[in-house]
């Protein structure tokens, strides 16, 4: 019998190269890709909203989004991803689709988009610059503030946008790209990055 | 032209797909050939303010109807289908 | 004077001198400051001629100081960068700029295709139409390319832009076009209320005509306040100013395109950067503060290097120290001209005379005339002596008939101002003529914007002051912006007097249209001919349909025709304005998306891993896919596949189908859902089972097929074909949305989710029984044909695993998390190697389904129905589908219909090419005897020949019978035998083994 390996290859894993890109001097986008995270949609059945949004209540202690936002529970964060659904998000199996199932039988639907999204964390200075060129979306502070969030298309591929909580006093915007695309939009963001600078890592924490 | 989708807000053309008139409603199974190509293919084609399907596909996937005026693209009417956010009914 | 900048006034300006540019043009060396246009630069080096015009090859000047230039056009910078068509009045000075002059062979000052001068009178309006008819053969080979030669606005680069382009979003609540005092105002008002604004300027300072004409506001001389404005604007944190920026068009919805030359500044743009930027402006409101634009007038000679408009003069004069001209003559017929007078006095120049068409003139200027030691002549200018050496005499016809001769080298003309109506007009507006002004204004504008200052028709700088502040005020106030404004900037508003005059007649080409040489004579013709509408005038002269869109010519264009057909101007009326204002390069349109960038890609999960094995890949829609893998010593394609082919055939072998779309469905009412949307039942399907589905679209032709699984009582697992996953997700949630509200299912996509590979070949289950779990039961009985569930792999992994076949082998697709795909790949090699695992990719892929006679993408090609594609029985009868009523039309159930069938060449040794046409044996071929044609080939290696699928009418009855294959795009005629469509194993014994 042979051996195998069941090792992962996350859709970046071959285009990220980390360290400096671009312009040079200080770095005024900085690009982070979070790998490995459970990921799982909710999906509210017919007349089912209520009982949806007690089941969530119920196990991540906040209430799901019912607008475009994200909010963060203790251990997951729950980002608006259309009408009557949000997705989970999380890390470690702590909200598997498996242990959601039991929570949302009978109210929602759920699918599982652990490996179908690759997740981009930008901030910097140029970061709204950057994303300017990428995102229709008016992100300016007043507008678009800490958990705001954007079901919407980038380079003509669909992205869920969100503004999590501030990091050393700047905007941190979360991208999750679908992983097919993801090498593609990369690139795209990276061209579009490089005239203010870069510095890309990878980090496993949410 | 920018569409203020009930659920995300005014967003851009490039992130909505156009389908057409939003008047026909698909006949019941036992209609008759007649009626379905009246649904088919018989489609006004209005000078004016029209009811149209909108498909958010670049956003949150809903279908909207929309009433626009094919002359000056100015929309007084965004709501979505039937089905699209029907969690709520009932809840 | 100093140096080799001859006409470089000694003082003033808002150059740099400290920073001097060197530059080419037309491979002589001059100078420049930073600070200085192109124009200006060659203004101060005493260059006159600059180009040779379009049609009759007219030595040309510089006209204007702006970007509604019809004549001093270059070429500027060299090579692969090389930008024909440039302005120079707006290209910026850099050290080492390269330009040449356009149009002219060999050299500038000798230019063989002037003779087209002595041609002249045939070279009138309609002359192309009229001359290069026929034959219409010689249109392409002969007429076309010598014209070209002829006539043209300078060489492309003929290669690839070697620079980056790209385009961002901006939003705000008050855009403003242009940053003159209107303008300005405008932004001080719509800042201070706390709007977020956004100032675009085309030119690289901000200020407008207060660069150059030296007014007074507030007090302060117009520099100082322009200087303050722009202080308190840079130090709002919610205004963007945006130079090298013009705001070219207004879309739906607030919408506005604006066009940002980054780098155009710079003879190479740094690393890193793009040469230009595409902004789309999403604003509440917009303020078009885009000015006027001075206007000619029409008389003999008026082309000849050396005439300029007046406002221009004043720029180069007062912006750039650059003096046009020792000796300056004034026509103008308005009060505005004057100011010129006033400048060249100021500046120390001579002033020959003011031709003024007015009957009387103001007793300050009368005094400004005899101060300066000129003479002030009541009539207009007849005609130009001069040519490309520049003018030497101007030759004016006095009001009371006489004539008179001024000595001058330089002719400032103003006949007046159009307001730039372009951005106000872009939705279908008309604007309308206001006598007072002689000038068209804007009547209303798109949803809003509002034009305010000399845009609007307000000449006067107070005016534009307070129309400028009051649109800023009221656009912010509209954006729900309340801050105090404070107070609003104030000046004095000039005289304002003007007798319209477009056109002074006299013998010798007078030109309207300067970059299209479109004469009075030529207006005066197309009248004469038929062509009196604005829009035939245009299109048969080809008036304003030069690169400048005849923002010096259209006004005056339309005000001859008018006096000619009998009409006043309004009635006569205006052509319709589209945008853009100016030139924007195709460039920057397209932004990033070019050559590797031209569209987003899309990868399998085991798509690098195929890439260490060489493959080769094949764009399909945005994947790329892998399409064959070639071993060393292979000579072709041909014989990499089919090593591929007969290696699953006789073995085993993977491919990555990822690419199929795939979606989950989940609900109650799935099942029902599902019933609806296929032709065939699914809510009979059982839990652990999967079935081909076909739909139809609502008119009965068939829309996609697929394999569809049930996963539990209420989630099935529904695949599309590669090319329609996006569309079925759209059509899926029209019926899901619209159609069917009442049944209770969700969708979503998770074609993303999992890496999908068809495993396939006799030795298949040896190979997965390396692979998975030796707990899971894969034989017959356990996993029967059609069966699908979830089984564990060995290693603990969970995957889905399908039994279904495209190649009519034993086959199964399995499953596994994306982030696994390549693991999976690479595992399957090691577990296969003792089988002689071969991995196969698309074309492979092709040949075993045409082998199994299965339909794809050539079949289901928007024509044809189940019944065409031998599935008409899977239409189920019990229950309602989409599609269902229109599939029983008579004509797409009729039994002469073009239907699949399998297609072999008599000669077993022919290609096959799919395109070919069936004719029936004897028949000529033509449309009444076509029967189809050939849709798939491919060859055989089971049969060792080529074989092809058709639709051809009745094909199906007519097996065994021989007829023409027909194909007149390749030049060939054979015949083939229609067959049977299943050519590889018709019981299916093999992949139900």
């Amino acid at each position: 019998m042979a051996d195998f390996s069941w090792d992962i290859r996350g859709p970046l894993d071959r285009a990220l190269v980390a360290g400096a890109y671009g312009a040079q001097g200080d770095a005024g986008v900085s690009l982070t890709e979070i790998r490995n995270f459970d990921l799982v949609q909710v999906m509210a059945r017919r007349g089912k909203a209520g009982e949806t949004a007690k089941a969530a209540k119920a196990r991540f202690g906040i209430a799901a989004p019912e607008t475009p936002r994200a909010v963060a529970a203790a251990d997951a964060t729950l980002i608006w991803s259309g009408p009557d659904q949000f997705l989970v998000l999380s890390k470690d199996g702590r909200h598997s689709i498996e242990s959601l199932a039991i929570v949302f039988a009978g109210s929602a639907s759920l699918s599982d988009q652990s490996h179908a999204r690759a997740l981009i964390s930008v901030s910097g200075d140029k970061a709204r610059a950057m994303l300017a060129k990428l995102s229709s979306i008016d992100l300016h502070p007043d507008v678009f503030g800490v958990g705001a969030a954007a079901a919407t298309s980038m380079d003509h591929t669909s992205v869920t946008l969100w503004r999590g909580n501030d990091r050393s006093g700047q905007a941190v915007f979360n991208l999750l790209v679908f992983a097919t695309f993801a090498e593609s939009l990369w690139h795209t963001i990276l061209d579009s990055a490089a005239e203010y600078g870069v510095t890309i890592g990878h980090s496993e924490e949410l | 032209m920018r569409i203020v989708c009930p659920f995300c807000g005014e967003r851009e053309l490039g992130e909505f797909t156009y389908l057409g008139d939003a008047k026909p409603q698909r006949p019941a199974a036992d209609a008759g050939e007649d009626a379905v190509y009246d649904y088919v293919y018989l489609r006004d084609n209005i000078a004016g303010v029209m009811s149209e399907h909108w498909y958010h596909g670049g956003g949150c996937r809903a279908w909207l109807k929309v009433t626009r005026n094919t002359l000056t693209h100015e929309i007084s009417a965004v709501e979505p289908a039937a089905g699209a956010g029907a969690a709520k009914v009932g809840a | 004077m100093r140096g080799d900048q001859a006409n470089r006034l000694n003082n003033g300006g808002l150059i740099d001198r400290s920073t001097p540019l060197n530059f080419r043009f037309d491979g002589k060396t001059f100078s420049g400051f930073k600070g200085d246009t192109l124009a200006s630069a060659l203004v101060a080096n005493g260059v006159k001629l600059v180009g040779r015009s379009f049609k009759y090859h007219r030595p040309r000047g510089i006209l204007t100081a702006g970007s509604e230039e019809p004549n001093a056009l270059v070429e500027l910078r060299s090579g692969a960068r090389r930008e024909p068509n440039t302005k120079a009045t707006t290209a910026e000075l850099y050290e080492g700029l390269e330009a040449a002059s356009q149009n002219r062979w060999p050299s500038l000052n000798f230019d063989v295709m002037s003779v087209n001068q002595l041609f002249a009178p045939i070279f009138v309006a309609g002359f192309y139409y009229k001359t290069f008819m026929w034959p219409a053969k010689f249109w392409e080979t002969i007429y076309e390319p010598a014209i070209r030669r002829a006539a043209g606005l300078g060489r492309a680069a003929g290669v690839s832009d070697p620079d980056h382009y790209d385009k961002a979003w901006a939003h705000c609540d008050v855009a403003i076009a242009g940053s003159g005092p209107a303008g300005l105002a405008a932004a001080l008002a719509a800042g201070r209320s706390g709007a977020r604004v956004i100032l675009c300027e085309e030119d690289f300072v901000l200020g407008g005509r207060l660069l150059a004409d030296g007014d007074t506001i507030d007090g302060l001389p117009a520099s100082e306040w322009v200087a303050r404005a722009v202080a308190e604007l840079e130090a709002m944190p919610d205004v963007r100013i945006m130079t090298r920026t013009t705001l070219f068009g207004v879309y739906d919805g607030g919408t506005y395109g604006a066009i940002e030359r980054v780098n155009d500044h710079l003879p190479v743009p740094p690393e890193h950067q793009v040469r230009q930027r595409l902004w789309r402006i999403v604003a509440k409101r917009c303020v078009v503060a885009a000015g006027a634009i001075e206007r000619p007038i029409v008389f003999a000679g008026n082309d000849t290097p050396g005439v300029m408009m007046a406002s221009a003069m004043r720029s180069y004069i007062n912006r750039y120290a650059a003096a046009p001209a020792r000796r300056i003559a004034l026509f103008t017929n308005n009060e505005d001209g004057w100011r010129t007078a006033e400048t060249a006095i100021a500046a120390g120049l001579q002033v020959a005379a003011v031709i003024d068409a007015r009957p009387d003139v103001s007793p300050a200027h009368r005094s400004l005339a005899s101060k300066g030691g000129f003479s002030v002549l009541h009539g207009a200018v007849a005609g130009v002596d001069g040519g490309k050496g520049g003018i030497r005499k101007i030759s004016v016809s006095l009001s009371g008939g006489a004539r008179a001769e001024v000595e001058a080298d330089g002719l400032a003309v103003s006949g007046g101002w159009n307001p730039a109506v372009g951005l106000t007009s872009y939705h279908r507006g008309r604007p309308k003529w206001r006598d007072d002004i002689a000038a068209f204004v804007p009547d209303g504008a798109p949803p809003g914007m509002v034009a305010a200052g000399a845009a609007n028709g307000a000449f006067g700088l107070g005016a534009c002051l307070r129309e400028g502040f009051e649109a800023g005020a009221a656009a912010a106030r509209d954006a729900g912006r309340s801050g105090s404004i404070g107070s609003m900037p104030v000046a004095d508003d000039e005289a304002f007097s003007l007798t319209p005059l477009w056109h002074v007649a006299g013998k010798g080409k007078a030109f309207v249209d300067q970059q299209h040489d479109v004469t009075a004579s030529d207006v005066e013709l197309a009248q004469r001919e038929g062509f009196e509408s604005v829009e035939h005038l245009k299109r048969y002269t080809t008036l304003g349909m030069a690169t400048d869109q005849g923002k010096t010519s259209n006004v005056a264009g339309l005000a001859i025709m008018a006096a000619v057909s009998g009409k006043s101007i309004p009635e006569t009326g205006t052509t319709i304005y589209r945008p853009p204002y100016v030139p924007v390069a195709i460039g920057a349109f397209a932004g990033h998306h070019r050559d590797e960038n031209f569209h987003a890609t899309r990868l399998t999960p085991s798509h690098h891993w195929a890439a260490e094995q060489g493959a080769i890949f094949v764009d399909t829609g945005l994947w790329k896919r892998a399409q064959w893998y070639p071993r060393a010593g292979e000579k072709d394609w041909l014989e990499s596949v089919t090593r591929e082919v007969k290696a699953v055939r006789s073995g085993v072998g993977f491919c990555d189908v990822s690419t199929l779309g795939k979606i989950d469905v989940h609900g109650p009412d799935a099942g029902a859902f599902l019933d609806r949307v296929y032709i065939n039942a699914f809510s009979s399907l059982a839990v652990g089972k999967a079935r081909y589905g076909l739909m139809l679209r609502e008119d009965g032709i068939v829309y996609d097929d697929g394999t569809t699984s049930r996963l539990a009582e209420d989630h099935y697992f529904l695949t599309t074909t590669t090319a329609k996953a996006g569309l079925v997700m759209q059509h899926l949630e029209f019926c899901r949305q619209v159609l069917f509200p009442e049944l209770d299912v969700q969708l979503t996509s998770v074609s993303d989710q999992w890496a999908q590979f068809s495993i396939a070949g006799p030795k298949t289950r040896d190979l997965l029984k390396e692979v998975v779990d030796p707990g899971e039961d894969l034989s017959n009985e356990g996993f029967p044909f059609m069966g699908a569930r979830e089984v564990a792999l060995r290693g603990g992994l969970k995957a889905r695993l399908f039994r279904i076949s495209f190649s009519g082998e034993m086959a199964f697709e399995i499953s596994v998390p994306a982030r696994y795909g390549e693991a999976m790949a690479r595992n399957l090699m090691i577990a296969g190697k003792p089988l002689g695992i071969t991995p196969y990719g698309t074309e492979a892929l092709g040949v075993m389904r045409i082998e199994k006679g299965h339909v794809a993408g050539p079949e289901l090609n928007g024509t044809t129905t189940a019944g065409d594609l031998g599935l008409g029985k899977m239409m189920s009868t019990k229950k309602d589908f989409i599609g269902r009523v229109m599939a029983g039309r008579e004509a797409l159930t009729a039994s002469n219909r073009q239907v699949v069938v399998g297609i072999k060449p008599t000669d077993k040794a022919r290609r096959l090419r799919s395109g070919a046409h069936i004719i029936p044996k004897g028949e000529t071929p033509g449309p009444d005897n076509d029967q189809g044609y050939i849709t798939s080939v491919c060859f055989s290696p089971v049969l060792d020949q080529w074989i092809g699928l058709g639709l051809v009418e009745r094909g199906r009855e007519r097996i065994g019978e021989i007829v023409r294959a027909h194909d007149p795009l390749r030049g060939e005629d054979y015949d083939v035998e229609l067959c049977n469509s299943v050519f590889y194993d018709p019981d299916g014994g093999r992949q139900r083994g």
